[in-house]
């Protein structure tokens, strides 16, 4: 944890913004406490801010303690980006949180699985045993027919809890018993307490003792597998000598029968009664039936179904083969952050990101509204832009096809040697040392009229909407595509550190600039991704677009300047630029975050808004 | 063709050899799941002296997997829709593998005894059965007259 300070140095690419140490000492980050030390930092993201960027205080006002969210979650858990032996330290993490990716101040959620709802689900039946006084698998029932809600299935057990049991087919109703009268005798004379409701404490002693009497008679007489010879079942309507089995109903039906009928039902998380009539199949009967433990699939699925019918307050990772659950608990301050502009964004112990409401990946600087506009008539557009999505162009010079597997938009052709600009397919040399404008749309029309010969000298509205649509959505999906490509880099990052200490003897810990750097990148080119969304729908003309747009592409060319600096393979010189990655990393960060808060302050202004 | 289960060979003799006042189920020759059923209207029932024609399917995963029924004559009924549609519950939620066609047609003929407007899927006729029950069964009456066949 100790040791490694972030060192913002004057450095001759960082434009706009240098970090005097009078402004921010470098003790705040070097030997505080994990917490003070991201305060420190948001204090510093802040003053950027508002120092370089807006000049405006109002939506900058988050309480720094706000900016803390999801603490607990973020120390647990492995980051992919590394081998899963290693921890992170948490300083890191800290650090990176002062950047609170605008999202939702002090939002309270926890991740689990299916698995980890069922098991608190049992915790409850642990917890109501006690008070209902039958077998756990009983309560288990009960819970699954109130849909798990604990406070309504105790409201009417206290009401009515023998027509309860019977209802959900937990005891035998009077009418279909044959066997066991016995226990109906008894569930008459509970019935009979209730009614008469005197002295119901002292009773209800004496009920649980019949209750547990019932119960503690083994059941295994009424309900089990039993083999008859020359068995005729019912359900396929074959005579056959067979394994059978019925509950205390003596609704008997061969093996195969209920096999195939608990089968189809596992899925559906509903309770499975007897085939003749409403008694209810417990767990037990159900892995006995099957003949291995299947009964935890229906728990899962009962579990799955309850998730998707609290789905205000339960969300399912949105990404492929991630079982993850969201829980938030309480959405009531939702609608508030909302009219913040502010998105709800959640991390699922796997490191999916994503937006709690509307289930995208982090859109920021793009709320929801933008986000599924965008979406849409990317879907809508698409047809019109299949060629954009094509990842190969031509070498501007030699035409050769050239496709980009990663790495900054710096191209050098391998062909011909020239130098280009992946997004603008221009000459790169204007671009390495002066201000990167590839980002800013240019509404050339004079230009495009000269060089674009398919085009109609008179370019209609509508040519020329679908012509900045296009140029927005192809910078969208040029990020998205680096982005993946970063992604896999990032994989590979656990590998590169490892080179680090096997090479040159540095520590682990002393090599996690690597790790941060990508995540940083990711991050960065993220934001940079859902900003062009933001731009497509803002207002051109006012000063804050415009502010906005600048931002984009200080962001770009620090998200370029870092990406460049990955590319680096050589060990030795990883670590002689050391303090560029620090430097190029925190950079990225800052910008990162300005640029979210610009854009939500478009938002709030209604500046950018979805049609 | 597969061959047939025999849980429906013995459902369909039964239903020949046994059969079920005021139900016929005839399966069809070149396909035995497929059954051509008549339903009495029941006496005291606005559907009375009416005969209507319906449609049974029993899919490949009978018993596992409810029969498939519609309604082919044009009836007035909250429960069933204009396409002949049938809102029951045993055919859908309820449906239990101990149950048979007999059953099933039996619980449809009970149906048209009791409607049951407040869980309705023709929500018009529903709407109608509940505002004006008595025109609502006239009006059940004359359909029936008109579309449904005339029990001799």
């Amino acid at each position: 944890m100790e040791g490694y300070a972030y060192e913002y140095s004057h450095d001759s690419s960082m434009d706009s913004i240098t970090f005097s140490d009078t402004e921010y000492p470098r003790n705040s980050y070097e030997n505080k406490n994990p917490k003070e030390r991201g305060i420190s930092k948001d204090k510093l993201i802040k003053n950027t801010i508002v120092d370089h960027v807006l000049t405006q205080e109002s939506e900058f006002d988050i309480d720094d303690n706000l900016l803390y969210s999801d603490d607990e979650y973020d120390e647990d858990y492995d980051d992919p980006y590394m081998n899963s032996s290693f921890i992170e330290p948490i300083s890191t993490i800290k650090e990176r949180k002062g950047l609170s990716k605008g999202s939702v101040p002090n939002l309270k959620y926890e991740c689990l699985t299916t698995q980890n709802i069922f098991e608190n689900m049992l915790a409850k039946v642990h917890h109501l045993q006690p008070i209902f006084n039958i077998p756990p698998e009983d309560i288990l029932i009960l819970l699954q027919h109130y849909d798990w809600n604990e406070e309504r299935l105790l409201e009417v057990w206290t009401d009515r809890m023998d027509d309860l049991l019977i209802e959900i087919g937990i005891n035998p109703s009077s009418g279909n018993i044959s066997s066991s009268i016995n226990g109906n005798g008894q569930m008459r004379s509970i019935s009979d307490i209730i009614e008469n409701k005197n002295s119901y404490c002292n009773n209800q002693t004496e009920t649980n003792k019949d209750e547990n009497e019932e119960y503690q008679i083994p059941n295994t007489r009424t309900r089990d597998i039993s083999f008859k010879n020359n068995f005729f079942c019912t359900i396929c309507c074959e005579e056959k000598s067979t394994e059978t089995f019925s509950l205390e109903c003596n609704h008997e039906y061969c093996i195969s029968c209920y096999r195939h009928y608990i089968e189809d039902k596992l899925y559906t998380g509903n309770i499975i009664n007897c085939m003749g009539c409403t008694l209810a199949l417990k767990n037990d009967d159900i892995d006995k039936i099957m003949g291995h433990p299947s009964s935890t699939k229906l728990m899962l699925s009962s579990i799955k179904s309850f998730v998707s019918k609290h789905n205000r307050n339960y969300k399912w990772c949105p990404f492929a083969d991630c079982n993850c659950i969201i829980h938030l608990k309480d959405t009531s301050s939702l609608p508030e952050y909302s009219r913040l502009h502010y998105s709800p964004f959640v991390k699922c112990i796997n490191l999916h990101k994503f937006c709690f409401t509307c289930g995208f990946e982090i859109h920021a600087p793009a709320d929801c509204i933008i986000t599924n506009e965008w979406v849409k008539k990317a879907r809508v557009e698409s047809e019109n832009l299949n060629w954009v999505l094509s990842h190969t162009k031509e070498c501007p010079k030699c035409s050769v096809n050239i496709e980009k597997d990663g790495g900054c938009n710096h191209m050098v052709c391998s062909s011909c040697k020239y130098e280009f600009c992946w997004i603008c397919e221009g000459d790169w040399a204007p671009h390495g040392n002066s201000f990167y404008q590839c980002t800013l749309y240019k509404n050339d029309d004079n230009n495009n009229n000269n060089n674009n010969s398919t085009n109609t000298n008179s370019i209609t509205d509508v040519n020329k909407s679908l012509k900045k649509y296009t140029f927005y959505y192809k910078m969208f999906n040029e990020h998205e595509v680096s982005a993946k490509l970063d992604w896999k880099l990032g994989q590979n990052v656990g590998n590169k550190v490892k080179e680090l200490q096997e090479k040159l003897g540095i520590s682990w810990i002393e090599g996690q600039f690597l790790t941060d750097s990508i995540r940083m990148l990711n991050e960065g080119r993220t934001a940079l991704k859902w900003s062009f969304a933001v731009a497509f729908y803002s207002d051109a003309s006012h000063n804050l677009t415009k502010i906005f747009i600048d931002n984009q592409s200080l962001l770009s060319k620090a998200v370029e300047d870092l990406s460049e600096l990955l590319q680096i393979k050589d060990p030795e010189i990883i670590m002689k630029r050391k303090t560029d990655f620090y430097n190029k990393t925190g950079y990225v960060e800052n910008r990162t975050f300005a640029l979210m808060e610009c854009g939500r302050d478009l938002l709030c202004k209604g500046i950018c808004k979805a049609n | 063709m597969a061959s047939l289960p025999k849980r429906i060979i013995k459902e369909t003799e039964r239903l020949v050899s046994d059969p079920v006042p005021g139900i016929t189920a005839t399966p069809h020759e070149d396909n035995l799941r497929y059954f051509q059923v008549t339903i009495e209207g029941p006496a005291g029932s606005p559907y009375e002296n009416g005969i209507f024609d319906l449609e049974l399917y029993l899919p490949d995963e009978y018993p596992m997997e409810a029969p498939k029924v519609r309604f082919l004559t044009k009836i007035y009924h909250p429960n069933i829709d204009r396409l002949g549609r049938i809102c029951l519950d045993i055919l859908k939620t309820n449906w239990s593998p101990a149950l048979q066609i007999r059953t099933v047609l039996l619980s449809i003929q009970a149906l048209l005894a009791s409607p049951n407007p407040n869980d309705p899927l023709a929500n018009d006729v529903a709407e109608d059965w509940i505002k004006n029950e008595q025109g609502a069964k006239n009006k059940a009456r004359e359909w029936t007259e008109l579309y449904a066949h005339k029990k001799n």
